[in-house]
């Protein structure tokens, strides 16, 4: 095998799965539901799946107000800023911590996982989150970002 | 950057018409698609899901024909035999280019596809206008399955096809890209599962394609999309089969700096100049086909590539030819120390074209088994057709013009040139050492020349020079024979080629009737730009070009990819 770089693979695979989730967010505003709606629920013609009366609070947040779909969209816009990195970001510790991003990508996939067109954008964070991983354990660091670099007008 | 998007897309010709063609298709197929779906009376139920089915489907039919195009550019045999008949159409050797193209189309259909089926099986569900729920259709039926698997697989490839991935690690661009096989079957198979029904149950048939025509309704596209598949999998069969045929490795030159010569003897393997090949060597990697430029002439009675250790793969092979580092490093040494011409004769020293020789015979290594698949086109190959050819080569980018030279050189004995009258031979290189391999071909070929105007040789050196070394070159070039670098008659120069000047020179001399002796000046004289290199310096070149253009002279740029 050539020198694969883990943390930059995962960097692509992120922003992929991460704007995979802002849309997929975006669109269940409009179309509304509880992705494991089908547990214990039973189907009424026409209406489709009706929740099991436990899923209750599942459906406050999600069909009642898209709180998830909502916090999804913002927390995959920040990962992409994260990753891209955005200039506000760029230099912070954070920005260079595998284990927070990895950690993001795994609350990522818990939000996305919970409403149903999320379902991809959550299996792409969990692979981002375990190509992380991968980086960790092989001891991978990121350089710290030059301080005169992307300024114009500064030199 | 340099140049504006909005100039690059739509002010340039070529460009735009591709623009026009390319995604004019794309936006019929997907208003043809649409508007099949809406005005079709059999899908009423369906319909009754408006927009989403219509986008859907429309987006389903020009990701067919994305689907078929994607292997087009990628069928390397019958482009080859196409690539000559088909220049003046469409640039053949911007194969790689136009898959990219189709595959962000791809991407982008994909997008709007699942989108418009994520509502569509939402509202399915709602509307119970079938009894299943929008989990079934994605997870249980075949349309949701292959979908889903498509857009995994989709993220796989391009994550690993990203430019940066690539060179860090070509292996898993391409290990991960033969995926295709498995994209491909999802792809044919998306539809079997009967989504686009007018009767309430999926109507399966025990015979292929185990639907019927006549309630599956669905465009059918995998009739023609799966060709170009069928087609490019029987090419990689027939590569594996013509990799097979007998081929030896017959002797291995290493030269200083670490180019390594491959002379392999294969007799089923025809080629013409500035081709290039794949090359595999098993005892390395039984996978990895790696490519390169073929630097001997067809009359040759060997296939010939120059390899220089820069990679892993690289690496592994000088190792295994015994050409490695330590070797490297005593020859690049004593080349380095390298003594005149002439002097070496005398004093018995080691000059700088000098190689070591690894034979097939020796007893003390054994040389491996390779393979070699190719050849495969380069637009090197119509250097024939031009009055006047301006070969450029970039450091490294100086391989295929050594088949090239070596061509024109036979066929120079031979005298059949075509219309080639004149050939501009230019190479642009870092630093000395680097000099050495390309080195005893130049000289053979200088050597060979009776009429000094045919062939001009110009080398220039880019690095920066220090004190020592201008010194040095100043007092050993003065009233030498040879150039102190590289031993040629030519001279070397220094610095950074001023194309611009170059060619509106070349312009007036032709123009003026100096530069090709006899030259009808009423006719049109063609001037073809051949460049090996990076992109920066083509884009330099192709201006250069672009601008020297008069109606009498007709300059063109042709560029080599890898």
């Amino acid at each position: 095998m050539g020198n694969l770089i883990w943390h930059e693979y995962a960097r692509l695979v992120t922003i992929t799965a991460s704007i995979y989730t802002i849309w997929a967010g975006f669109f269940a505003i409009y179309f509304r539901k509880f992705f494991w709606d089908f547990v214990g629920g039973t189907v009424r013609d026409p209406g489709g799946i009706q929740p099991a009366p436990q899923a209750a609070f599942f459906i406050a947040v999600i069909v009642k107000a898209p709180v998830v779909p909502i916090i999804s969209m913002l927390l995959g816009m920040f990962i992409v800023a994260l990753e891209f990195p955005g200039p506000q970001l760029k230099g912070m510790a954070i920005q260079r911590s595998f284990i927070f991003k990895t950690v993001m990508l795994i609350i990522q996939a818990f939000f996305a996982v919970l409403f149903y067109q999320g379902t991809n954008g959550a299996l792409w964070s969990l692979i981002a989150a375990m190509c992380y991983t991968r980086a960790i354990m092989l001891g991978e660091t990121m350089a710290e970002a030059k301080e005169n670099r992307g300024k114009a007008g500064e030199a | 950057m340099g140049e504006s998007w909005f100039r690059r897309e739509f002010l340039t010709p070529k460009r735009l018409a591709f623009n026009v063609v390319f995604y004019g298709i794309h936006f019929f197929l997907f208003g043809y698609g649409w508007h099949t779906q809406a005005t079709n009376t059999k899908l009423a139920a369906l319909n009754g899901l408006k927009w989403s089915v219509w986008t859907s489907r429309g987006a389903g039919l020009v990701l067919a024909f994305d689907g078929g195009m994607i292997l087009v550019p990628m069928l390397r045999n019958i482009l080859r035999i196409v690539r000559p008949k088909l220049t003046w159409l469409f640039p053949a050797d911007e194969n790689i280019w136009f898959h990219r193209q189709v595959a962000y189309s791809m991407a982008f259909w994909a997008m709007v596809h699942t989108t418009a089926h994520y509502v569509n099986f939402f509202n399915v569900e709602r509307t119970q206008v079938r009894k299943e729920i929008a989990l079934d259709i994605h997870y249980t039926q075949a349309g949701g399955i292959t979908g889903h698997f498509l857009l995994l697989i989709m993220l796989l490839m391009y994550s690993t096809a990203h430019q940066k991935m690539r060179q860090q690690c070509f292996e898993a661009f391409w290990y991960t890209h033969h995926l295709a096989f498995f994209f491909m079957i999802g792809l044919y198979t998306h539809a079997t599962g009967c989504f686009v029904r007018d009767s309430v149950d999926p109507d399966y048939i025990p015979t292929f394609p185990f639907y019927s025509t006549e309630h599956c309704l669905g465009y059918e596209s995998w009739r023609f999309t799966i060709w170009p598949g069928i087609i490019y999998f029987g090419e990689r069969i027939w590569r594996e089969v013509r990799a097979r045929k007998a081929t030896r490795l017959s002797k291995v030159l290493v030269h200083p700096s670490g180019a390594m010569e491959l002379r392999i003897v294969k007799p089923s393997f025809k080629y013409t100049a500035g081709q290039w090949l794949f090359i595999q060597v098993p005892e390395i990697s039984s996978l990895q086909w790696h490519p390169f430029t073929i630097t001997s002439a067809p009359e040759d009675p060997y296939v010939s590539v120059h390899i220089r250790q820069v990679g892993d793969w690289t690496y592994a092979l000088g190792d295994r030819l015994g050409a490695g580092p330590s070797v490297v490093a005593a020859m690049t040494k004593a080349a380095m120390k390298g003594t005149e011409k002439d002097e070496k004769d005398i004093l018995g020293g080691s000059s700088r074209g000098d190689y070591v020789e690894i034979d097939a015979g020796s007893a003390t290594t054994s040389l491996p088994a390779v393979r070699v698949d190719g050849p495969y086109g380069a637009p090197a190959e119509d250097v024939f057709d031009n009055e006047v050819a301006v070969l450029i080569g970039a450091g490294i980018g100086v391989t295929p013009f050594a088949s090239i030279l070596k061509h024109i050189w036979y066929r120079q004995k031979k005298g059949k040139l075509g219309s080639l009258r004149r050939v501009e031979f230019f190479w642009v290189v870092r630093d000395a050492p680097s000099f050495g391999w390309f080195q005893s071909l130049l000289q053979e070929v200088e050597a060979a020349q009776a009429d000094p105007n045919f062939l001009r040789i110009n080398i220039y050196l880019t690095q920066k020079i220090s004190e020592d070394m201008l010194w040095n070159i100043a007092v050993n070039d003065a009233g030498a024979d040879y150039d102190p670098l590289t031993l040629l008659r030519t001279r070397t120069m220094f610095g950074r080629p001023d194309w611009t000047a170059i060619y509106s020179r070349m312009k007036q001399a032709i123009e003026t009737g100096r530069y090709i002796p006899g030259s009808n000046a009423q006719l049109k004289t063609k001037v073809g730009t051949y460049f090996c290199g990076p992109g920066v310096l083509a884009k330099a070149i192709k201006k250069a070009t672009v601008e020297a253009c008069t109606s009498s002279v007709e300059f063109t740029f042709a560029k080599e990819h890898f």
